[in-house]
């Protein structure tokens, strides 16, 4: 009978580890309690026992690499149990999901330690068990992504043959089901979620759509999102880049407005400290930042990711313009690290180069507001009582009114306005 | 280097339970056991500059700054408690919090995974090794060691509490004397001890 040993919570309600160092080897035999493994999550290391005595059929994962709480982690043979006495045994440890298969690869019963797998001497997981001795479902062996593709095809995952190591349900045969599944029915049913799939290109979620999908839930959840639209004429500002503009190509610096609106926005912070704060229910206690680290939302073909130029006060317009420049290239190459994701304390979206006058951002949670840069575009604007072709920016700021008043937000978006209609005033505050 | 400091002791005895309560002797850079120097952790440069010697040690968590305005405090307990491993952070440190309110120190409280703070700055931060039938704690607790020290050696760690909310280290970390509490090291270290020992005293439940 081929036993699988999934990584169990080991304690924290973290929900992923790293393999720190394999103790046993494929083919090694172990008793029930030898060490497998060394585990390590944020704060703990922990040597994790084997719970069956048997051969070492196969070890899921690398030295130094992660695997999540639930999935496979060694697969055991245990000797001598095989046919109804295995389905006794499997039945006898009620503590654990089982699962009798008979499909390729899969020769005997295979039994699966669930989430509640233990470790020894604790009752880690005991809770857990009593939940499963409740239910008769049985859990079959599967890829994380074959097992989301199933759910959002609409295929029984247990239905489902499994070529994979250890018999386990990969993406291509969730996809062979459902193909099968159409063809012996010889009709397309328009209500059936398989027959669906002819009709729907199905993808698994990437992590970055997963992450923005988590992240914008807890936005709209937590904070009270209210907006305010307005436009601003930025003729002299236009003027202003223009003149630098070659020069600094020279440099190979690209000079664009969001440079000038980065700059703008620092200082308004620093004149309106609420939109530079978060609040911390926790210890009901308001933070105000006194650093200033700019998010920039920037669109890459994987999707959304928000970069940050830190401390963005104590950069010069051409030094900023270097940094947006940078960054903006390494997130399109994928190539930013953690750190530039790190600490932002307010977020500029600049959707306005790519199309859309005004939006409703979603604030960059916990922070306390996001800015939303429309489409520049000459208008009839009305200068000393004259009408004019002016240079008009629209802006869409959201704010958390949790923290902000209305009086507040209107005040830091006319210091911002204020900057962007009178660029000297970027250089002489 | 190895980890060899003044608990690696208890850790590979024989005893089932134990507790120490310690000053480190000079200033030290110890690594989780995954960390790595390379890994952006510490600013090797300065730590060769002021040679301060660097180990790793076996339980899990970033790299620390030990200095001897700090108390290092070391815990084992059998694994017969049968207690997750978040349960085990919760019993210790809540042993470390009654040993600071006798000694007249208010608004601690548990943070994070196993951080100890004040109000909601940290002053003192915890980690575990977990073998089969013993699970060994240690944390660092700050009496008045400056942050300073913190920010020369260590970077931004890579992964943070939520209660963190991206603060610089200046901005996180604390110490007694800096939130206004001059307690003496010796009288902390005999309120720790105390309330350690009635802590392993515990019959296994």
């Amino acid at each position: 009978m081929k036993y699988i040993f999934n990584f169990p919570d080991i304690g924290e309600g973290l929900e992923e580890g790293t393999i720190v160092e394999w103790l046993v080897k494929k083919g090694q035999k172990v008793e029930a309690g030898d060490l497998l493994v060394t585990m390590e999550t944020d704060k703990v290391v922990a040597e994790i026992p084997s719970p069956k005595s048997g051969t070492i059929s196969a070890l899921f994962g690398k030295e130094g690499e992660s695997i999540r709480v639930g999935d496979a982690l060694v697969e055991i043979e245990i000797e001598g149990v095989a046919g109804e006495e295995a389905v006794k045994e499997v039945e006898k440890g009620s503590d654990l999901e089982a699962v009798k298969e008979e499909g390729a690869g899969v020769v005997g019963t295979l039994e699966i330690a669930g989430n509640s797998a233990v470790l020894s001497g604790s009752t880690e997981g005991i809770s857990e068990i009593e939940a499963i001795k409740d239910t008769t479902k049985k859990k079959i062996l599967a890829t994380p992504v074959a097992r989301a593709m199933a759910k959002d095809m609409g295929v029984d995952i247990n239905q489902v043959q499994g070529t994979g190591p250890a018999g386990r349900v990969t993406k291509d045969d969730v996809l062979q089901h459902a193909e099968n599944s159409t063809k012996s029915t010889g009709t397309v049913s328009q209500n059936t979620p398989a027959a669906e799939s002819k009709l729907v290109e199905v993808e698994p979620l990437s992590q970055m759509r997963k992450t923005i999908a988590k992240n914008m839930i807890r936005s709209k959840h937590n904070a009270a999102h209210m907006s305010l639209f307005d436009d601003v004429e930025i003729s002299e500002l236009d003027r202003v880049r223009k003149q630098y503009k070659e020069r600094y190509t020279g440099e190979g610096i690209k000079l664009t407005y969001l440079a000038f609106i980065v700059k703008a926005v620092t200082y308004a912070l620093k004149k309106h400290k609420a939109l530079n704060s978060e609040m911390d229910t926790e210890n009901d206690k308001m933070l105000y930042k006194k650093y200033y680290n700019i998010g920039l939302a920037v669109d890459t073909e994987k999707g959304l990711v928000v970069p940050v130029i830190r401390n963005a006060d104590k950069l010069s317009i051409r030094e900023i313009a270097l940094e947006i420049q940078t960054i903006s290239e390494k997130a399109r190459e994928g190539k930013l690290s953690m750190d530039n994701f790190k600490d932002g304390t307010f977020t500029i979206t600049s959707y306005g180069s790519i199309g859309g006058k005004y939006a409703v951002p979603v604030i960059n949670y916990p922070q306390a507001a996001i800015l939303g840069i429309g489409r520049i575009s000459k208008q009839a604007v009305v200068k000393n009582d004259q009408l004019d072709i002016g240079l008009v920016l629209p802006l869409s700021l959201t704010v958390d009114h949790r923290i902000v008043d209305g009086g507040e937000v209107s005040r830091f978006m006319n210091t911002v306005m204020g900057y962007l209609a009178d660029p000297v005033t970027l250089i002489m505050d | 280097m190895s980890y060899n400091l003044p608990d690696y002791a208890i850790l590979h005895s024989d005893k089932q339970t134990d507790y120490a309560v310690w000053q480190p002797d000079k200033t030290y850079i110890v690594l989780g056991r995954s960390n790595r120097i390379t890994d952006d952790s510490v600013y090797m440069e300065k730590a060769t500059e002021d040679g301060v010697e660097i180990y790793k040690r076996p339980s899990g968590g970033e790299a620390v700054v030990l200095s001897p305005d700090m108390l290092v405090i070391s815990v084992k307990l059998p694994v017969e408690n049968p207690l997750k491993t978040h349960q085990y952070f919760r019993l210790i440190n809540n042993s470390i919090i009654d040993a600071l309110h006798k000694s007249g120190i208010s608004d601690v409280h548990q943070k994070g995974i196993s951080d100890i703070s004040i109000g909601f700055k940290k002053i003192l931060g915890s980690s575990i090794y977990r073998k089969e039938k013993t699970v060994f704690y240690h944390a660092v607790l700050n009496i008045s060691g400056s942050v300073a020290i913190i920010s020369r050696y260590l970077k931004h760690p890579s992964k943070e509490p939520d209660y963190r909310k991206g603060r610089d280290h200046a901005e996180f970390v604390t110490s007694l004397r800096q939130e206004g509490y001059n307690t003496a090291p010796e009288d902390l270290k005999k309120a720790l001890a105390e309330s350690l020992k009635a802590l392993v005293s515990l019959p296994p439940k």
